[in-house]
């Protein structure tokens, strides 16, 4: 009885203050949205509110326009999405299985952009949107990223682990190339398709210096930008309304995870087991 | 095999990509700008440093100006911090499309000055009434050997912020006047459990607390600066760090604190007074479940402060006519009218003597009189460490003073260092720049 009683929760007892670890922090941005100002330093006050206070969140919204702040979030990172996978599939298959002159040289290159950070590069991105007519628009802040050095190299590494046989195999059915890589690559590492993806969107939600440097107008700026507002004060965060504003913020992230949390989880064990 | 196939997939790999950035490029909004017409179109960047809604007050200062002049439009650019602001418009400057007007740190005067950017107001200032009616400090922040380079728009001082409850506690009933009343009120204010310290006497805002030495140096009747070198090694400098090192060595004063939390500790009672900007007025009195008082920084040989905040600048490399509504947009936000809306609805502190003598102010100060405190102080105010690279000057700096209150460094040894280091680096930069 006892040891599988110990399996049975033992788990649980280590997972269990992980979890609260883990949901410490939105419980408090939570708790804090709901709070007066006073309130939030006050230690006397206790954790909770006396009365939950929901004015703080058209008081955030109030602050800039958020709701075409989001729809440009989702275009922009829904858009770098798209064409990174479309990209960075290619790219991946080009490496993994094509031979052409100067394969490795180049496949070295594209690592090599890896290693740059995002600011030394701000300047000739900048030039390049200008040149393109982009600036202060939606492309503006999807075109440098369409291209990714890190899911091509992600995507190649997953691509080399199918076996050769499946792709021969379907070669003989009469696949092409695009035929091969649809039907036969692209279902196979679905695990880390999935996980570039939750990393590109994670960064591209988030980034909040680039969208600021390539756009002016209030109708093409993303969610961090809102955000900025209420967090870069001079006089001390104004912490009621930011917390209000990161939950609307964080909420659309937070629930695709909860949606989509168990294909998640699944593909991330999948590519564990391979 | 594969050699025949490629053609084919590179074509398709041109076609997909080609459509993927069209419908990239249909998803934004470009917006039109009316062209061909005599109407002149600027641009304005600006930070928001108090809080956000600073935003909807500029955009809405805007919206005015804009109906209010047939000829003249500007469009309102948010662009973040002080620090990004400045990236945004250097960026525009590297690329040649300068913004006609913009709002930086006072600090960055000597930087854009260096850059050539900025267009000389001078005439058009003497023309009007700008040297009769700006407070003079306040003026003196976008000066450089006499020539005016923009108006004073945002301008905040440190002030002393204390805990009236705190005060009244301990049976204090006024807030110290002199640097040595500064020190005995912050003893009788410290409060300790065994080693513990349950509230500190006094904790300045770190992060800007180089903003805040400078004025404990001008208050030794110093400024530490010149255009084209620091003097953080004179020994008015000296003496005012000393004067801090014996605070923390009394165990009345945190070694080290950051601009929020020291904001947080002071609303929270942790610590009973706090050096802080003019600019956190509205929030600290919000937040606090207790009476805020607002005074002086105390004296030593002399009242010092160092202007915060900024003015708006406007471009040299723009068509006269372009620089003409430039200046009357600039002369239109800092307009009497405007800078006492803006004062009262933000905290900074209105650059106008005839904002200050009008009906409202008067009234305003009568009603908080913690704004009356920082027009007063502004009489001792002057501009922030207007050097060429002031980002390192004063990161070395905030260094020498952060080693030396961490006690690894004797002050005269971490401000010589630091003198020596901005020196060098102000030179190099005059070198590049000749």
């Amino acid at each position: 009885m006892k040891p599988s009683f110990l399996k049975k929760y033992g788990l649980h007892a280590i997972l269990l203050p992980a979890a609260l670890l883990w949901i410490g922090p939105l419980l408090w941005i939570l708790v804090t949205s709901v709070k007066t100002r006073v309130e939030v330093f006050d230690a006397s006050s206790g954790l909770f509110p006396q009365n939950f206070i929901w004015d703080n969140y058209p008081a955030a919204m109030s602050v800039a326009p958020f709701g075409t702040y989001m729809m440009n979030s989702f275009l922009v990172t829904g858009g770098i999405l798209v064409c990174q996978i479309v990209t960075i599939s290619l790219a991946a298959y080009a490496f993994a299985r094509l031979t052409f002159p100067f394969k490795n040289l180049i496949f070295s290159l594209f690592l090599l952009q890896i290693m740059f950070p995002i600011y030394a590069i701000f300047l000739t991105n900048f030039l390049t949107v200008r040149e393109l007519g982009l600036m202060n628009s939606l492309p503006a802040m999807i075109v440098p990223f369409v291209a990714s050095g890190y899911g091509t190299f992600m995507l190649r590494q997953a691509f080399r682990q199918v076996p050769t046989e499946l792709s021969d195999a379907a070669k003989l059915d009469g696949c092409g190339h695009l035929s091969t890589l649809w039907h036969v690559y692209l279902p196979l590492v679905r695990p880390t398709l999935i996980a570039f993806a939750i990393i590109s969107i994670v960064t591209h939600w988030n980034d909040y210096m680039w969208p600021l440097l390539v756009t002016n107008s209030e109708s093409v700026r993303t969610l961090p930008i809102g955000l900025g507002l209420l967090a870069k004060s001079d006089s001390g965060a104004d912490w009621t309304r930011l917390m209000a504003a990161t939950v609307i913020v964080i909420s659309p992230l937070l629930l695709l995870f909860v949606i989509f949390q168990r294909r998640f989880v699944d593909s991330f064990m999948h590519a564990g087991l391979k | 095999m594969t050699s025949t196939k490629l053609p084919i997939s590179r074509r398709h790999f041109l076609q997909v990509g080609a459509g993927a950035i069209t419908a990239a490029g249909m998803l934004g909004t470009t917006p039109l700008f009316a062209s061909g017409t005599d109407v002149v179109k600027l641009q304005f960047m600006y930070p928001v440093g108090v809080s956000g809604d600073i935003n909807r007050i500029v955009t809405g200062m805007i919206n005015n100006f804009n109906a209010s002049h047939e000829k003249v439009q500007v469009e309102p650019i948010y662009a973040g911090s002080y620090d990004n602001t400045e990236q945004k418009v250097m960026t525009s400057l590297g690329v040649g499309e300068t913004p006609a007007t913009w709002l930086p740190i006072n600090s960055a005067l000597q930087t854009f000055l260096g850059m050539d950017a900025l267009a000389d107001v001078t005439a058009m200032a003497k023309a009007d009434d700008i040297y009769q009616d700006f407070l003079p400090g306040f003026l003196s922040i976008c000066e450089s050997e006499e020539k005016l380079y923009g108006l004073p728009f945002q301008c905040s001082t440190p002030v002393l912020y204390y805990n009236k409850d705190l005060f009244a506690k301990a049976g204090i009933n006024k807030a110290p006047d002199t640097w040595t009343e500064l020190m005995e009120t912050a003893k009788a204010l410290t409060i300790r459990n065994g080693a513990d310290v349950s509230q500190w006497g006094l904790t300045f805002g770190g992060g800007w607390h180089d903003w805040i030495f400078e004025s404990f140096v001008r208050q030794n009747a110093l400024v530490p600066w010149q255009k084209d070198k620091v003097m953080f090694d004179a020994p008015e400098a000296i003496d005012a760090l000393e004067f801090w090192v014996k605070m923390v060595k009394e165990g009345v004063m945190p070694s080290a604190s950051t601009w929020q939390g020291s904001a947080n500790d002071f609303m929270a009672g942790r610590t009973a007074m706090l050096y802080h900007s003019t600019g956190s007025l509205a929030n600290l009195r919000k937040s606090s479940p207790f009476e805020v008082g607002v005074a002086f920084m105390p004296k030593n040989k002399t009242y010092g402060a160092t202007i915060g905040g900024g003015p708006i600048l406007m471009a040299k490399n723009q068509p006269d006519a372009h620089l003409q509504a430039s200046w009357t947009f600039a002369r239109w936000m800092t307009n009497t009218q405007n800078q006492t809306h803006w004062c009262k609805e933000t905290g900074y502190i209105a650059a106008r003597k005839s904002s200050w003598e009008g009906e409202e102010l008067k009234a305003f100060a009568n009603e908080v009189p913690a704004a009356k405190v920082a027009l007063d102080q502004a009489a001792y105010a002057g501009a922030f460490l207007q050097v060429p690279g002031y980002h390192k000057v004063r990161e070395y700096l905030k260094s020498a003073l952060d080693r030396t209150l961490a006690g690894e460094i004797d002050p005269t040894s971490a401000l010589k260092d630091a003198t020596k280091q901005s020196n060098r680096e102000i030179e190099r930069l005059m070198r590049r720049r000749a």
